[in-house]
Formats: structure tokens, sequence, C-alpha cells
């Protein structure tokens, strides 16, 4: 029997939950409770943060150097796995990590642009003072694009979870279980 | 059919049908009316615009016309985060009352915080009417 090992460290891990249960909170408190969908974006701002950090120095499957290849090679991956026979990587797989990537930096735009719209909106939050003498042309246009961003994360979530089932069901393991006690089997 | 004779029919056509659709605002109001029991009146809407409300925790009073002015064709000024606010007259600042999404937040956002609950539909239709009316 294959041995399990240890794939994703608990800095990971957290920083995943975080981020589904962040970004839940936000997307479904919208208008209605601004106060906790401020506090959640800061949570998973400061979250990005951490990660981006951790692309560079956390253990081996976490970093970007890991899992960062080309669009080719990612593009190619999502061939194989459409015809199930994708191969099997214990970190990301080229289609996954590139979606990481693109996650990243959709949640990290839509975080800098809710910052900023609460700057116009509320001349509240860091961005505050920059809006001091905005017109309000400018509360529409940031409007308009954080929901654009945090819509377009959505789907990238659903994405996302397709190539988690996808990837479960061809290689035979639950990773979503590995994404919460950090472990898979070595080959 | 060429293509000219086609545009010849449509075009009167869609001339005509832009006074039988209701502006997305009246589309609102109706829903608002669906579940108020009197009729809209622009002078409840001044009345509750005027009121002021008492907020404990900052020691302050909040009312709508404290931040928006009681004129509505003159630029406010929010009491607390000092932001200067657009005139809300619709014959001063044409694009009043023109986004449905717009109206709805912001009726939530500030019926919250200044009367530190959210309007009722009567409430809301009360406000639209007094402000439709500048």
């Amino acid at each position: 029997m294959a041995q399990e090992i240890k794939v994703w460290d608990p800095v990971i891990r957290l920083f995943h939950w975080v981020l589904v249960i962040t970004f839940i909170v936000a997307y479904l408190t919208e208008d209605d409770f601004l106060d906790l969908h401020v506090l959640a974006g800061y949570v998973l701002g400061a979250a990005i943060i951490v990660r981006l950090f951790w692309g560079f120095v956390g253990t081996r499957h976490a970093r970007f150097s890991d899992f960062i290849t080309s669009p080719g090679a990612a593009f190619n991956h999502l061939k194989e796995t459409l015809s199930f026979k994708a191969p099997r990587y214990v970190g990301h797989n080229p289609a996954g990590g590139l979606m990481i990537l693109i996650m990243l930096i959709s949640l990290a735009l839509t975080v800098v642009t809710g910052v900023a719209l609460y700057g116009a909106e509320e001349h509240a939050g860091p961005m505050a003072t920059l809006f001091i003498d905005s017109s309000a042309n400018w509360e529409d246009v940031l409007d308009e694009t954080h929901e654009l961003l945090a819509n377009f994360t959505l789907l990238l979530v659903a994405i996302h979870l397709l190539g988690v089932i996808a990837e479960s069901l061809i290689h035979k393991e639950n990773l979503v279980r590995s994404m919460i006690n950090g472990s898979k089997r070595s080959t | 059919m060429n293509l000219h004779t086609v545009y010849m029919a449509i075009i009167p056509l869609t001339m005509l049908s832009i006074p039988l659709v209701a502006a997305p605002i009246d589309t609102l109001l109706n829903d608002y009316s669906e579940i108020s029991t009197a009729p809209f009146s622009a002078e409840r809407g001044q009345q509750l615009w005027m009121q002021e409300f008492p907020h404990t925790e900052s020691n302050t009073v909040r009312s709508c016309a404290a931040c928006h002015t009681n004129e509505l064709f003159r630029e406010g000024k929010h009491i607390r985060t000092k932001k200067i606010i657009d005139p809300l007259a619709p014959s001063v600042n044409s694009t009043r009352l023109t986004d449905v999404k717009k109206v709805k937040k912001w009726l939530k956002r500030n019926c919250k915080w200044t009367l530190g609950r959210e309007c009722t539909a009567q409430e809301k239709g009360d406000f639209i009417t007094f402000i439709q009316a500048k």
C-alpha cells in the first residue's frame, strides 16, 4: 500500500479555508451588512499577502516555482484531463497551478477595488484620503468593477471545483480531504 | 425585402414603443406600492426626510436632511464622513433616480445609518415620490 505523505503545510490549508469562508461571507453580505463585508475583505486581503510571501519562502508545494508553468503546459494538462489521461501531480498540476495564480490575482483586484470603493463611498478605510475630492463617477466605476471582479472570481471558483472533482475521480483520491489534513498518498 | 425596408419598418415602431415602456424607477415604485398600504405621498416623504433620529452611540442626531440638506437642488455634505454629495433633485441632476440598483442600494444603506433600521416599502415609496417632485 502506498504511504501517506504531507503535501499541504498548515499555512496553505489555513489560507485555503480562510479564503473560502471570507469569500462566501463577503459575497453574501454585500450591501446588507457593510461592516461585516468590509471585515471579511480585510481578512481576505491579509491572507493573500501572507500567501504571496509564502509562495517564495514556504514549503515545497506552496512555492510558486513548484506549480507555475507555461500556459501551454496548463492547456495540455486540460486536454489530457478531458480524455481522462492526465498524469498525477502530488502538488498542483499545471492547470490547477495556473488557476491558483489567476484566482489570487482576481481576488487581490477584488479586494483592492473594494477598499477603493469603501474609500470613495464612505470616506473610510486605508484609501479614504485618496477620494476626499473625487467625483461620484469614481464610485460608479469602482462599484461596477468591484462587482464584476467578484463575479469573475466566483466563476473561477466554479471551474476550480470542477477541476478538483475531475482530478479526484481520475486519480481516485479525495483532494478535499487532502486540503483538510494535508496528506496524499505518495504514488 | 431589402435592409432599408426593414429599417424603415422598425425605426418608427421603436420610437412608438418608447413612451409605452415604463421608466425603471416607476417599475420600482410599482413594486413598493404592491406591499404598501397607502398611496405614496411626497408630503409624508418630506416629513420623514426632516425627522431627526437620535443616535445614542455617537451622541448625535441623524436625519436625511442633515447630509442631503432640505433643498434637494443643493449639494449636500455627509455629517460624519464629510463627503460632498451631489444634488438629489432630478431637475438639476438628471442621473438621479435613473439607476434602480443604485437607488435600492443607497435607500438600504442610508435608512440603516440614519433611522437605525431598514425603511419599509411605504417609506421608500414616499421618499422616491418626494425626490421625484424636486
